[in-house]
């Protein structure tokens, strides 16, 4: 085959990737990026207003500032006793105690369905009337429990908190994957040396799983600025605007043609996405080998 | 005798938290297929009792009313559709990506699986922008474009793995036998292939089969409207009729649920590579 035709043939290969990559990718990034500086409606030609739009997610109401505090405090609660159950159901698994391969397999499955029906199935499970939780207080003697959680403040937080804050399947596939890697010669050099098993998991297994740990982060913190079926389906960011995130007021912004509006927030989006990244790096080092 | 003695807290810990792992993600699901063979009134009585009888009735009323066929339909063509599409594509590139050198591939594969930091909602207005621009707004047609871009990071990395894996030694046999450029691709390598296509297929298939938001932007009527979608109207079509509602939120679980135990294997093991490389 000539070279020329094997060119022909790389280029032809990567064509329909480079077109996805450019139309839904490279292009609608940029365009956030400028148009979350301009006022626009998503038709007319969008008008240059600076930081207009910024200065109103702040100044207009408080939405944006609460969105804010709740994804931070979303964030904290991911990157702790989320990623931190992840990790646990990990080392557990990674015992292969009798039952395990079970657990794994039905620890995926809330990641399989729709998280629409997921939130929707929690809305029902919280339901004051013919709800698992409250009725479940109810038997327990506490006759008189009624919390309707998706529209009283706190409840909202904590229920919508609730419907992901186990489920951090990923994070211990990662993990698991990394013990797994583990050589066997490390564990045994380790425990002829005197090591108890407790020492072998704190000084050997948690240090060489620290990457994944920190994959695990990042992944988990950016689900929560990308979240949106957990709160649009329950609470509907309320009581109030109490539980509203970001990706909600984008939604709005985008139904309701205020579309260079809504492109400062997903330019906010972007960048938190990236603050994550840089900092949960720096914070474990992400780049040094381990072994 | 005296070391089993000393493991038995952390045994019972161990089996604490795999049950109560076990328990999370499965009794939510087991709650609602159960609830939906109950009638109104055991549902209201008392969540937590077993039905008296096993009645199929509500399952077909939900089918024949309530379009419930033409969502699940909808979202079948969809997935479907996209889920093909995009194994294809992603799989001439993979190969690309896999066993050829070029000017600037490193920079290439680096800027398509970057994306994948990218929040996915953060692209919306665009996206929706461009949609409409294209005239396929409330059409399937639309969402099979967007799902189709959405796997790239994902597949990229798993088909490149798989073909990059694939010997040499088949090319060389095969340029000898005469063989041109797309027959030792579609002959040779794709066959080789298939695992890796089949894990990035399965992906992308539960990905486009539980979508939500972008579903919810672009399409308007139950014509295009996907089964995600429609369980937000269930709650206001099914009003106080909770035998239904359960008996419909079952039936958008239960497809994922059924494909992701025929693939488990490849499902977790693509869960975790790609996690670790991303």
């Amino acid at each position: 085959m000539k070279n020329k035709w094997v060119k022909l043939w790389i280029a032809a290969f990567l064509a329909p990737t480079i077109a996805v990559l450019c139309l839904f990718y490279l292009i609608p990034i940029l365009t956030v990026l400028v148009t979350g500086f301009t006022d626009w409606n998503g038709m007319s030609k969008p008008v240059f207003v600076g930081f207009d739009n910024y200065v109103k997610l702040i100044s207009y109401d408080n939405t944006f500032l609460i969105s804010m505090k709740n994804l931070f405090l979303w964030s904290l609660i991911a990157a702790t006793a989320h990623v931190g159950f992840g990790t646990l159901v990990a080392f557990v698994l990674y015992k292969k105690r009798f039952g395990w391969r079970l657990v794994r397999g039905a620890f995926m499955i809330p990641m399989v369905i729709s998280s629409a029906a997921w939130a929707m199935i929690y809305n029902l499970i919280f339901n004051d009337e013919y709800g698992l939780i409250n009725n479940g207080v109810r038997k327990l003697g506490f006759g008189n429990f009624h919390v309707s959680w998706f529209y009283e403040s706190p409840a909202a937080f904590f229920a919508i908190t609730l419907t992901w804050l186990f489920y951090a399947v990923y994070v211990t596939l990662i993990v698991y994957n990394d013990l797994m890697a583990i050589p066997k010669e490390v564990h045994e050099a380790a425990l002829l040396d005197g090591a108890s098993e407790w020492q072998v998991t704190r000084f050997i297994n948690i240090p060489l799983v620290k990457n994944a740990i920190a994959t695990g982060i990042i992944l988990s913190v950016t689900a929560r600025i990308a979240g949106f079926e957990e709160v649009a389906l329950t609470s509907r960011g309320g009581p109030g605007n109490d539980t509203y995130n970001i990706t909600l007021m984008l939604y709005d912004g985008i139904v309701n043609y205020q579309h260079g509006y809504a492109n400062s927030a997903a330019t906010i989006m972007i960048l938190l996405g990236m603050l994550v990244m840089v900092i949960i790096n720096r914070a474990f080092k992400m780049n040094e080998r381990t072994y | 005798m005296k070391v089993r003695v000393r493991e038995i807290p952390e045994r019972i810990f161990s089996y604490g938290v795999m049950l109560f792992t076990f328990l999370i993600s499965i009794f939510p699901l087991v709650w609602v297929v159960v609830s939906s063979f109950k009638t109104n009134k055991e549902i209201l009585s008392n969540p937590f009792s077993i039905p008296k009888t096993l009645d199929f009735q509500v399952y077909s009323d939900v089918f024949t009313q309530y379009n419930f066929l033409s969502y699940f339909k909808n979202s079948l063509i969809v997935a479907v559709t996209a889920t093909l599409i995009a194994v294809f594509i992603y799989s001439l590139a993979g190969y690309i990506f896999g066993k050829f050198d070029f000017r600037g591939k490193n920079f290439l594969f680096v800027l398509c699986t970057i994306t994948l930091l990218v929040p996915g909602y953060s692209r919306a207005q665009p996206i929706f922008a461009l949609i409409n621009k294209l005239g396929l707004y409330n059409t399937k047609t639309g969402l099979i474009l967007v799902y189709t871009s959405f796997g790239m990071a994902l597949a990229l990395f798993i088909l490149r793995l798989s073909f990059a894996s694939i010997p040499r030694d088949f090319d060389e046999a095969a340029i000898i036998d005469g063989a041109g450029f797309w027959r030792i691709f579609w002959n040779v390598n794709l066959p080789l292939a298939k695992s890796g296509m089949v894990t990035a297929g399965v992906l992308m298939f539960i990905q486009a089969w539980n979508e939500y938001f972008y579903a919810l932007v672009l399409t308007a009527d139950e014509a295009n409207r996907t089964l995600p979608v429609a369980v937000q109207f269930f709650n206001e079509a099914f009003s106080y009729n909770y035998t239904r509602l359960f008996a419909a939120l079952t039936l958008v679980i239960l497809p994922g649920i059924i494909i992701y135990l025929l693939v488990q294997e490849q499902v977790q093991n693509s869960v975790a590579s790609s996690g670790v490389k991303g």
